[in-house]
């Protein structure tokens, strides 16, 4: 089959592999009709994500066709159709039981590695590096599927794939990290990065009752996706505005009821502090650049929440605790607890409520997905998110 | 004890003593250091089963190569005694092992009692706290130097990271009846030093099958 590889930092390659097995007794083997570029892939493209080796397979948003199943899958059957989540569940651990899928304790066969960095491991992953657990990714013609049993979840009405794929990630991940965000009725939410998880997380905000979104990017795009539905967009870019005193400005002066910060380590800044990052990021003294972050912080009000979908991989330079504790924020953050969002996040889709395919922007087939990673890295062809037909020429 | 305290609605009653020694009279111990020739790992799991069948799948050491690295074959001997073979790279070793205490449902203590290698082990099968299953403490010795653990690291698992490893691949057997694996996936060209990577990651050492053959032929549908 064609599959697309990591090939090193800043590329990746297009490559005939061997077929996927089934491995285990829960395991699918999914023909894969369409899968997507994610934002964190980008990180993996960039080489922040440490325990990649050369010729993984990329990719954990992907939806397909049931083509085989392993002894213990009785829920799906070959020809069923399927989107599947990108953290890989057990089902049955205590982490599971709590709901809390994505700390699984039984899916990351390399646990070993991340117990060494962060204490504990979470559950593996599709595609993202051999610390979450070194699973090849969905960016193929076919991909291996296990706990089949627990994780895909079956598309049984008509719709067509670009309007349920998001639900594989980002769609997901955006809802939590509005959730996360502890929105009451008639709240202020700021969210940084309007990229398609930050797209998630304002149209989300809107649904759990925020009164008013503000969209902070740099990106014209993006700005005009989140003004399509319904945001105060804020140009960082622009000269003389600064996020601080325009999210004081929309507030009265209180700060935004809570904070979501979709950017994550590789933020962009115009500010001083986006120069140390870089630097310090370059002499390896510091993993990310947590600028998006500290101006979360700094940002939100008194008591209240900031919430974090973006992701961070390692140690963080002068994150602004002190007033975090002076003001009593609530952070919140991690990995998409998948499982619990998909199935009500499809019935919103069902009814119309949301189409999730407004952020496509582009469509392509596997052969041209090394040169989108460069684009949407570089930021150029108005990139608001890449879908690929993997079966396409 | 004062009665300074009264409200504790979900209190265990607190265990006074644990025979792998994690607690001693309600006070936490630190596990057994190296030295003297021998090197130490005291490792646990919260296991979501009960304590019964978690020590009967233990207590079953013909079956321990499903779910036990490197080991390739376990052979009862006698009632209490089993020959173990073990391959790790291109070298295979063996030894005899012989059960001590044998506590139902409790508790398995054991020791090598002749051949390649010298251990000594002892698993518990403690009840959680508030209902949550079944916490398992594995404590291991082995009869060798820093410097043969250092080389056994090199060439492929750290002694210690085995036991840690096997009581990961226990608890993934008994919750989920499946050990999670990436051997036989597919992938790209792999690059120069993709040999060292797989080393460090720890994928040089097979994954343990999980399953018997005979299991795995009942119920199929393929």
């Amino acid at each position: 089959m064609k599959a697309l590889c990591w090939m090193g930092t800043g590329k990746v390659e297009v490559h005939n592999v061997a077929d996927p097995k089934i491995l285990n007794p829960h395991d699918a083997i999914i023909k894969v009709t369409r899968t997507a570029i994610c934002g964190s892939d980008l990180h993996l493209f960039d080489g922040f994500i440490p325990t990649m080796e050369e010729g993984d397979i990329l990719g954990h948003e992907f939806m397909g066709i049931v083509e085989e199943t392993g002894k213990e899958v009785s829920n799906l059957q070959r020809g069923d159709r399927v989107v599947v989540p990108f953290t890989i569940a057990c089902g049955s651990c205590e982490f599971c039981k709590k709901k809390l899928w994505s700390a699984c304790d039984n899916t990351n066969p390399n646990a070993h590695l991340m117990e060494a960095a962060y204490g504990y491991s979470g559950s593996g992953l599709f595609g993202y590096s051999h610390m979450m657990g070194g699973y090849a990714g969905g960016q193929a013609q076919y991909v291996r599927v296990p706990f089949a049993n627990v994780g895909p979840l079956k598309i049984e009405s008509d719709l067509p794939d670009e309007k349920v794929l998001f639900l594989s990630d980002i769609f997901p991940t955006g809802y939590m990290a509005a959730e996360n965000a502890q929105i009451q009725e008639d709240d202020t939410v700021a969210v940084w990065g309007c990229g398609p998880v930050g797209q998630f997380a304002i149209a989300s905000a809107f649904m759990l009752g925020a009164a008013r979104v503000i969209a902070i990017d740099r990106f014209q795009e993006r700005l005009d996706l989140a003004r399509s539905i319904g945001a105060i967009t804020v140009d960082y870019s622009e000269e003389d505005v600064r996020v601080l005193t325009a999210l004081k400005d929309l507030t009265g002066g209180i700060g935004p009821d809570a904070c979501i910060d979709a950017v994550g380590l590789e933020a962009h800044s115009t500010e001083l502090q986006g120069i140390y990052d870089v630097v310090k990021t370059k002499l390896l003294l510091e993993q990310d650049r947590p600028s998006v972050l500290r101006q979360a912080i700094q940002a939100v009000r008194k008591g209240g929440t900031v919430s974090i979908p973006g992701v961070y991989g390692g140690l963080l330079d002068k994150v602004p605790f002190g007033a975090a504790f002076g003001k009593g924020v609530t952070m919140k953050m991690g990995q998409t607890n998948m499982h619990t969002y998909m199935k009500p996040l499809l019935a919103r889709i069902e009814k119309g409520q949301i189409d999730p395919s407004y952020i496509i922007s582009h469509r392509i087939g596997l052969d041209r997905a090394p040169e989108l990673y460069k684009i949407w890295r570089d930021k150029k062809e108005s990139v608001t998110k890449i879908v690929i037909d993997p079966w396409a020429s | 004890m004062s009665d300074a305290l009264q409200e504790k609605p979900n209190a265990e009653s607190r265990p006074i003593s644990s025979s792998a020694a994690i607690i001693i009279e309600g006070r936490y111990m630190a596990p057994p250091q190296d030295g003297d020739g021998k090197v130490w790992v005291r490792t646990t799991a919260l296991v979501g089963a009960e304590p019964d069948p978690l020590y009967k799948l233990w207590r079953d050491v013909e079956n321990a190569p499903l779910w036990q690295e490197q080991i390739t074959a376990v052979t009862r001997t006698g009632d209490t005694t089993s020959h173990w073979t073990m391959r790790s790279g291109d070298k295979t070793i063996e030894w005899d092992s012989e059960i001590l205490a044998d506590e139902p449902g409790h508790r398995i203590t054991w020791r090598s009692i002749g051949g390649d290698s010298e251990n000594a082990g002892e698993v518990i099968f403690d009840p959680a706290p508030g209902n949550r299953g079944t916490i398992v403490i594995v404590l291991q010795e082995f009869r060798m130097s820093k410097l043969t653990s250092m080389w056994e690291t090199i060439l492929g698992r750290n002694p210690k990271q085995s036991v840690i490893e096997n009581l990961r691949h226990f608890k993934a057997l008994a919750e989920t009846g499946e050990i999670p694996r990436i051997e036989g996936q597919p992938h790209g060209p792999r690059g120069m030093v993709a040999g060292m990577k797989r080393s460090i990651y720890g994928e040089t050492v097979a994954t343990p099958p999980g399953e018997t053959q005979a299991a795995s032929m009942g119920g199929g549908r393929r």
